[in-house]
């Protein structure tokens, strides 16, 4: 290991697994690993592998999931509103344009960022992170991992939309007065954040960068 | 051999390995391949986190304990807790909604916040605490799922959309969950697992891994 310390000293990049290394993901602990495929952390007690597990299958098999499930989270009513033997649906988009509508720029901004865009953002930046580990491309892969890095980060901001109609279905709740009732997308909408978020903890960044040595 | 493997460390995102020995206190630590940060050399490892920690719990309990808003709809008040609307949900919304919500924002960063605190004691006073082990994976595991800091930005949103509907008053419990996720934002940005992992074996008389 005294050679491997001095190696890297010398600004000469060193991939871990090509000298059997490992480090365990919860406490960072450097183990050899050598021709194990798995074992356990001394210190911690979790799993340590060189690559997460079938990265790329689970990574595909949780987004296409969160991709299936986006489409009835934005087409379905996500809050259903009532009083006085009036109800009327709203889907997302309908929500924003209502905000628009009534010169609530900034939080028409707000929701339509978090429930819309950063979904679909996040699930097509993983995607092609996906088919680039596929396809071997070598360009660009420092940018591409601050990709996965803030796909990682920005998904749980778009929980704000489920959040927002639980408060309002808890606040408004004055039997046939008036009413508001999470409508069928909330569930499908808060399944898909959830599975995107499995999905960018599924893929391993460290597959953008393991093909350079293989060639 | 066992000495160098503390201070080896493999970068998460690209698998580089590095010496971080002579990263200087107060600097950050970025690898030498991506660019990723590594980790922040901090002054203070363990004062600073803990106290941040501190307060964080002490806004946690505030933040559940007083009511958030206080509304009048139609001539009725009514005062709500983070856990009073929840509770509402579970009945008349979405009980599977209402379990996500209840476990997003409540469950998580409580038992986040104090579990670290748990940590955290258990290092700065040099004490061989049960649990603590287990308790660090497991907070490390949860702490994407902690929410308390879309739910507030979520309320901000609820409140402008009930101000054409109800009176809005923002209580306590608001005021509260403001300072916890500003103090908890500043105490994940102090904590450095990999610091708080060598600490940890420091503290059970320095054990030493192959």
């Amino acid at each position: 290991m005294k050679t491997v310390v001095e190696r890297s000293m010398n600004n000469k990049i060193i991939r871990a697994k090509n000298v059997g290394l490992a480090s365990c993901h919860i406490c960072d602990l450097v183990i050899e690993l050598g021709d194990n495929d798995a074992t356990c952390c001394p210190r911690c007690n979790s799993k340590i592998h060189y690559r997460k597990h079938n990265s790329i299958n689970r990574a595909w098999a949780l987004l296409i999931s969160a991709f299936i499930m986006y489409i009835p989270a934005n087409t379905e009513a996500i809050m259903v509103t009532g009083g006085l033997g009036q109800e009327s649906a709203d889907t997302i988009i309908s929500g924003v344009i209502y905000f628009i509508a009534t010169g609530d720029w900034p939080l028409a901004l707000v929701i339509f960022s978090a429930s819309v865009l950063l979904p679909l953002l996040k699930i097509i930046s993983i995607a092609y992170l996906l088919i680039m580990v596929h396809r071997g491309n070598e360009l660009r892969k420092k940018e591409k991992t601050r990709l996965y890095v803030i796909a990682e980060l920005i998904g749980k901001w778009s929980m704000v939309d489920i959040f927002v109609v639980a408060l309002l279905t808890s606040l408004i709740q004055l039997g046939e007065l008036s009413y508001i009732v999470p409508g069928p997308a909330g569930l499908a909408f808060a399944i898909m954040v959830i599975l995107t978020m499995f999905a960018a903890m599924a893929f391993d960044p460290k597959l953008l960068w393991d093909k350079s040595e293989e060639k | 051999m066992k000495e160098n493997n503390k201070t080896l460390i493999v970068c998460h995102a690209c698998d580089a390995l590095q010496d971080v020995s002579h990263i200087p206190k107060g600097n950050i630590a970025s690898c030498i391949c991506c660019g990723i940060r590594l980790f922040k050399n901090t002054k203070s490892t363990i004062e600073r986190p803990l106290a941040l920690l501190i307060a964080c719990s002490i806004f946690f309990v505030v933040a559940n304990i007083y009511p958030v808003l206080q509304l009048t709809i139609a001539g009725i008040e009514r005062e709500t807790t983070l856990i009073e609307t929840a509770i509402m949900f579970y009945s008349e919304g979405s009980p599977v909604l209402a379990v996500v919500v209840v476990l997003t924002s409540f469950v998580f960063p409580g038992f986040c916040v104090f579990s670290l605190l748990y940590v955290y004691m258990a290092i700065y006073f040099k004490k061989n605490w049960y649990f603590t082990r287990s308790l660090l994976v497991w907070s490390s595991q949860l702490l994407p799922w902690a929410m308390l800091d879309v739910y507030l930005l979520a309320i901000l949103v609820a409140v402008v959309k009930l101000v054409s509907l109800a009176s809005v008053i923002l209580g306590i419990g608001f005021s509260a969950m403001v300072g916890f996720v500003i103090f908890y934002a500043a105490c994940i940005s102090s904590i450095e697992m990999h610091v708080l992992w060598t600490k940890l074996d420091e503290n059970c008389c320095g054990t030493q891994y192959e």
